[in-house]
């Protein structure tokens, strides 16, 4: 079991703002990692902006699944993880985060953020001790206070667009994805595998 | 490319020579990538093609051919079988699944070990008899092999059963080895719940364990995943002593198993391979339940099952000690099935209640915690199964 990335970011009006991310990207091939990474950016932004305020969703694409939870006051997190890894663990994850983040972090400086000017170091920390759920968050058998029924759950990508909208589109627009990983895109679409290269 | 046949010769020798000299440098190398390319493998599969088919014009890329050129390479002695599975490793890196890969590394294992005059197997001394140490390295290796392209893809059959085949036909499935896997594969599977090959990987060595432990004392048992009969036990006593001493507890090791498959269904919900898993190893208990010395059978017929088993384990029942099996309180005396046990489902006798009924009292209290759909619905379905058990 997996976690791939760990993102905070902000929810603008019209589009999603990240403001810091961690990656785990070793069980990629040497050649694909900044791919990967430009990926996981490109679908972080894209569920947090297709994601309401006061919302937890979990989105699965192939064999993996992104969890993200967006706050009232437009905070919000995603983390990047496989199939295997618990759910429970990954909202608790984000929810310690978030936290943390509105802590150190100045809401005045959200909107307008990156994670250049960005003051906050704690995250690759939490990516590699969350990568072990037990260690990290000693679980208990009993179930958290968060409640799972309210987790919305998507089955694509694509059920998170609007009528109309292609993933393709968003991809060939991006600011985020660098030629390379377009072009990477386009093959994988071509051979039937989607985001291959995640 | 050259095109004489000698120059071809000289060519191979120079790319093997290539290839030595860049393990020498960096007998490290864990990366395909690190090879430089003039020393790459596909030059090698080249002029071995072309040395083969000196009369073909086009270069062929076929894989088969490819590896029955490294196996002449290796029958001839130009290319060492240890470094031709150090190939083998780094091609696994990126093709961790390759099942010509797998089958070729088979047939040089058994190169290896049918080559040279010393004992795979020695005995030592209390131990009995166990893999000579270059054997053990082997298999260590191997191990390692298997993990790494276990890791890199999900579920992979070809590696883990790979791994199965070199307990087999390596290790021969000596005790000892196969209870450090068991331990030392326990962490990988708790972090890969949903790797069925994996988790089958424990129940192979399970079944190993429990076939190898419980032996008839006139029928030697025949483990079907063998082609060997079973290890002959030592009979002096000595080696009985040692024996009794080494004897596996096998009861609790099942025991220890269920309680990692409570453990890994509670954390990670939703996940069918730890429920398949679960239903091995209570099988494999009840089995075991099921089963006991052809001594019992023998000596006391009529004898009170509910007395203890553990002084009779120390009788020997036929020509061959049998090795005994601790079932300390799994006695049950409704049990009455002790005559001519059978592998056959039907015919075992049903699973003892208490652990039935523990098994029923876990489902309901995963059933009435679980907010996951999947796992409500496997938790079912393990409990219409458990329900066909008994019947």
């Amino acid at each position: 079991m997996r976690l791939y990335s760990l993102s905070v970011l902000y929810k603008g009006d019209a589009k999603a703002v990240l403001l810091k991310a961690a990656y785990d990207v070793s069980s990629f091939s040497f050649f694909q990692r900044s791919s990967v990474q430009e990926f996981m950016t490109f679908t972080s932004q894209l569920i947090v902006e297709r994601s309401s305020k006061g919302s937890r969703a979990s989105v699965k694409e192939q064999e993996y699944l992104c969890h993200v939870y967006v706050r009232n006051d437009s905070l919000a997190g995603v983390v990047i993880a496989d199939n295997e890894y618990p759910s429970r663990v990954a909202f608790t994850l984000l929810e310690k985060v978030l936290d943390e983040f509105s802590r150190q972090v100045d809401r005045i400086d959200w909107p307008v953020g990156s994670p250049d000017t960005i003051q906050y170091a704690g995250l690759d920390g939490h990516l590699s001790r969350y990568q072990n759920p037990r260690e990290a968050d000693p679980m208990t058998k009993v179930q958290a206070e968060l409640d799972e029924t309210k987790i919305i759950l998507h089955n694509t990508m694509e059920s998170l667009l609007e009528r109309g909208e292609k993933l393709d589109d968003l991809v060939s627009k991006s600011e985020v994805l660098g030629i390379q990983s377009k072009a990477f895109y386009k093959t994988a679409r071509k051979q039937n595998s989607c985001c291959a290269v995640m | 490319m050259a095109e004489t046949s000698e120059e071809v010769a000289v060519l191979v020798q120079r790319v093997v020579k290539d290839i030595t000299n860049a393990f020498r440098r960096n007998p490290h190398i864990t990366d395909r990538c690190h090879m430089h390319p003039a020393t790459s493998k596909s030059r090698l599969y080249h002029c071995v093609e072309r040395e083969r088919c000196s009369r073909v014009c086009k270069m062929r890329k076929n894989q088969q051919r490819r590896l029955l050129g490294r196996k002449e390479l290796i029958l001839s002695g130009t290319l060492n079988p240890i470094k031709d599975l150090h190939l083998g490793k780094l091609a696994l890196t990126k093709f961790p699944k390759s099942p010509e890969t797998w089958i070729h590394r088979r047939w040089v294992l058994q190169q290896l070990i049918q080559e040279t005059s010393l004992p795979s197997f020695v005995t030592k001394g209390s131990l009995g008899i166990i893999p000579a140490e270059r054997t053990q390295q082997l298999i260590r290796e191997e191990m390692e092999v298997c993990g790494e392209a276990a890791g890199r893809y999900p579920s992979n059959y070809n590696a883990w059963s790979h791994r199965i085949w070199v307990l087999q036909h390596l290790a021969k499935l000596d005790v000892k080895i196969l209870l450090d896997e068991l331990s030392s594969t326990k962490h990988w599977a708790s972090l890969h719940v949903s790797d069925h090959s994996g988790f089958h990987y424990r129940q192979f060595l399970l079944k190993s364990l429990v076939s190898q432990t419980v032996t008839d004392g006139s029928i030697l048992e025949q483990n079907t995943l063998r082609s060997e009969p079973a290890i002959v036990l030592p009979k002096d006593e000595e080696a009985v002593a040692s024996a009794e001493e080494s004897r596996i507890n096998l009861p609790h090791l099942l025991e220890e198993e269920v309680e990692f498959s409570t453990d890994l269904i509670d954390s990670y919900p939703g996940h069918e391979t730890l429920w398949c898993h679960r239903r091995h190893v209570f099988y494999l208990q009840h089995h075991l339940n099921g089963r006991f010395p052809h001594s019992v059978v023998q000596l006391s017929p009529a004898d009170s099952p509910g007395g203890t088993l553990s002084d009779l384990h120390l009788i020997p029942a036929g020509p061959h000690t049998s090795q005994a099996m601790e079932v300390d309180g799994l006695s049950d005396s409704s049990k009455q099935g002790y005559s001519q046990e059978t592998k056959r489902l039907k015919r075992t006798p049903a699973p003892d209640s208490l652990s039935l009924e523990m098994e029923h009292r876990f489902i309901d209290q995963v059933l009435s915690t679980c907010r996951n759909v999947e796992q409500a619905r496997f938790a079912n379905a393990y409990r219409k199964w458990l329900v066909t058990l008994s019947q």
